[in-house]
């Protein structure tokens, strides 16, 4: 069993040096000779040791010469084997996992849509904030910490964007909220900035704070200017500083009894914004203006002018306040065409009053 | 640098294993070759195989090697996108977008295709590329560029190609986004 014959040149051989080429068994140098005339006729010409034909090619099971076996390309497979080779198929298992993932990124993408919202108005932010345009920015910023407040990136962009806008309140928000400020690495750059910008604000705020206090003390109105201008160099980006610091010149000018000088920044600020305050000093510059020099002109004007910011004031109470006080003051100045400070009219009329 | 013996790390990272051998299964059927066995996830060296005939055809060679790193790199990159923003941007806890970012560094971690994989294209490529074959001439870099980040496996490199894979593609896919105001 072990020896069969070459059908071209009849000689006997070991099975396991015979070849197969289109069902026919040759010896190799006949396989060879057979193989290239195969070729040059067109057949297939590829041949495979006869051993091959007898023993599964995938689980090595002897096949022998049984009709179920199966040839495939030049393998040969048991009757078990054949139909997997051919086409393995994906396991049951493979194929319910696989759906069961594409059912829960469905679900993650669906669920994830507010996190790709924040997300997004994250880096237009961030996109703003490298542009300089930080008040957007910040709107945008906003609107990501509303849905991840503990974001260290977010919330370090939208304290800088409310930073360089002159927005305090709102820096401080976005860093409060930030598990009260704290923050996991106080090296990184991001936080050394806002950090840094933080400080120069709240210093700024601080001189502002203890200007309001000397301004509101007779004879200090130098000094709560120097320290109101002070806070406006060192935190430009905040406007009402530099508004305030030229509003505390009015009150340098009221003191040097340079009431051009206090008309004309009065003015100037009236133009800039029309507040109920800018108007009323304005008017308490015309109501000067007319104590030194009698003329009718400036005491219309200064009436007209508080006319305005009581107009301005409606619905306002603070403002409506602030009014209430200031128009006996004026009065006063254009009855009496006498220039005293806040202080000094507080202290010869309305302290009596309190005392009586 | 630490040392985890692997099968702890197929175990913990099994579905980027599973995925890369279904999508060796997956080239294999789709240039019709004969198949001889699949294991998707053993504990075991290799942790799972496919064995299919020789492959003559460079194309599907190409695909049947690298197929697996593409398609891995691009699940990585979708999943780890789904759960990127919860996870590193916006630090909320969100057990769900953990999940996902778990999955997705799994299935990014078993891109690389094997050295048995790449060794097949290897062999192939160089001929190939000088007789102008551009598929050939475009998997030579990017081959060699597998083999020497196959052997970083040492070093994590697989797990730091999952990471760089599943930080670096959101951010971009996120930035270019806002840029064009979607």
């Amino acid at each position: 069993m072990s020896q069969a014959i070459c059908s071209r040149c009849g000689q006997s051989f070991a099975i396991k040096s015979l070849f197969d080429l289109n069902g026919v068994t040759y010896c190799e140098a006949c396989a060879q000779t057979a193989s290239k005339e195969a070729r040059e006729q067109g057949h297939p010409a590829s041949y495979i040791p006869l051993i091959n034909k007898s023993i599964c090619a995938r689980c090595n099971a002897y096949i022998g010469s049984s009709p179920d076996n199966a040839q495939i390309g030049t393998l040969r497979f048991c009757a078990a084997c054949a139909p997997l080779v051919k086409d393995w198929d994906y396991p049951q298992w493979l194929k319910l996992s696989l759906a069961a993932v594409l059912l829960l990124l469905v679900a993650s993408l669906a669920h994830g849509r507010k996190y790709f919202q924040a997300g997004r108005e994250m880096y237009i932010g961030e996109h703003l904030v490298k542009q300089g345009r930080y008040a957007s920015a910040l709107l945008h910023l906003q609107e990501t910490l509303r849905i991840a407040p503990a974001s260290d990136k977010a919330a370090l962009l939208a304290a800088k964007a409310a930073l360089l806008s002159g927005d305090v309140a709102s820096a401080s928000k976005a860093l409060q909220d930030h598990n009260g400020g704290r923050f996991e690495n106080a090296e990184k750059p991001e936080f050394k900035e806002v950090s840094g910008l933080w400080n120069r604000a709240t210093g700024a705020l601080e001189k502002a704070e203890q200007a309001e206090k000397l301004e509101e003390e007779d004879g200090k109105e130098i000094e709560a200017a120097r320290l109101m201008h002070e806070a406006a160099v060192t935190y430009p980006e905040m406007p009402g500083l530099a508004f305030a610091a030229e509003s505390y010149d009015e009150g340098v000018a009221f003191l040097k009894h340079d009431y051009d000088a206090f008309l004309a920044i009065a003015e100037k600020q009236w133009k800039q914004q029309n507040l109920p305050q800018t108007a009323a000093a304005v008017a308490s510059a015309l109501a000067c203006k007319y104590a030194i020099t009698a003329d009718i002109i400036y005491r219309q004007r200064s009436e007209e002018m508080f006319k305005t910011a009581r107009q301005l004031a409606q619905g306002n109470a603070d403002a409506l306040k602030g009014l209430d006080e200031f128009e006996a003051r004026n009065i006063y100045r254009l009855e009496s065409r006498t220039i005293i400070s806040k202080q000094e009219y507080d202290r010869r009329f309305r302290s009596i009053k309190v005392s009586k | 640098m630490f040392f985890i013996p692997g099968p702890v790390i197929a175990a913990l990272t099994f579905p980027g294993v599973i995925i890369h051998e279904a999508g060796h299964l997956f080239f294999c059927r789709l240039f019709k070759l004969q198949v001889f066995d699949v294991c998707f996830f053993r504990f075991g060296n290799p942790a799972g195989y496919v064995v299919h005939q020789e492959i003559h055809d460079f194309r599907a060679q190409f695909f049947v090697s690298m197929g697996p790193f593409f398609a891995n790199t691009l699940l990585c990159a979708i999943f780890c996108t789904t759960a990127f923003l919860p996870v590193w941007e916006l630090k909320v806890f969100d057990p769900l977008a953990y999940f996902f970012y778990w999955l997705g560094l799994s299935i990014g971690m078993h891109a690389f295709p094997s050295t048995v994989d790449l060794s097949h294209l290897w062999a192939q490529a160089p001929g190939l590329a000088r007789k102008g074959n551009v598929l050939a001439i475009v998997s030579l870099p990017v081959a060699a560029l597998l083999v020497v980040l196959n052997y970083g496996r040492v070093i994590w490199a697989d797990l730091g190609y999952g990471l760089a894979v599943g930080v670096f593609a959101p951010i971009a896919i996120f930035r270019a986004l806002a840029l064009i105001g979607v």
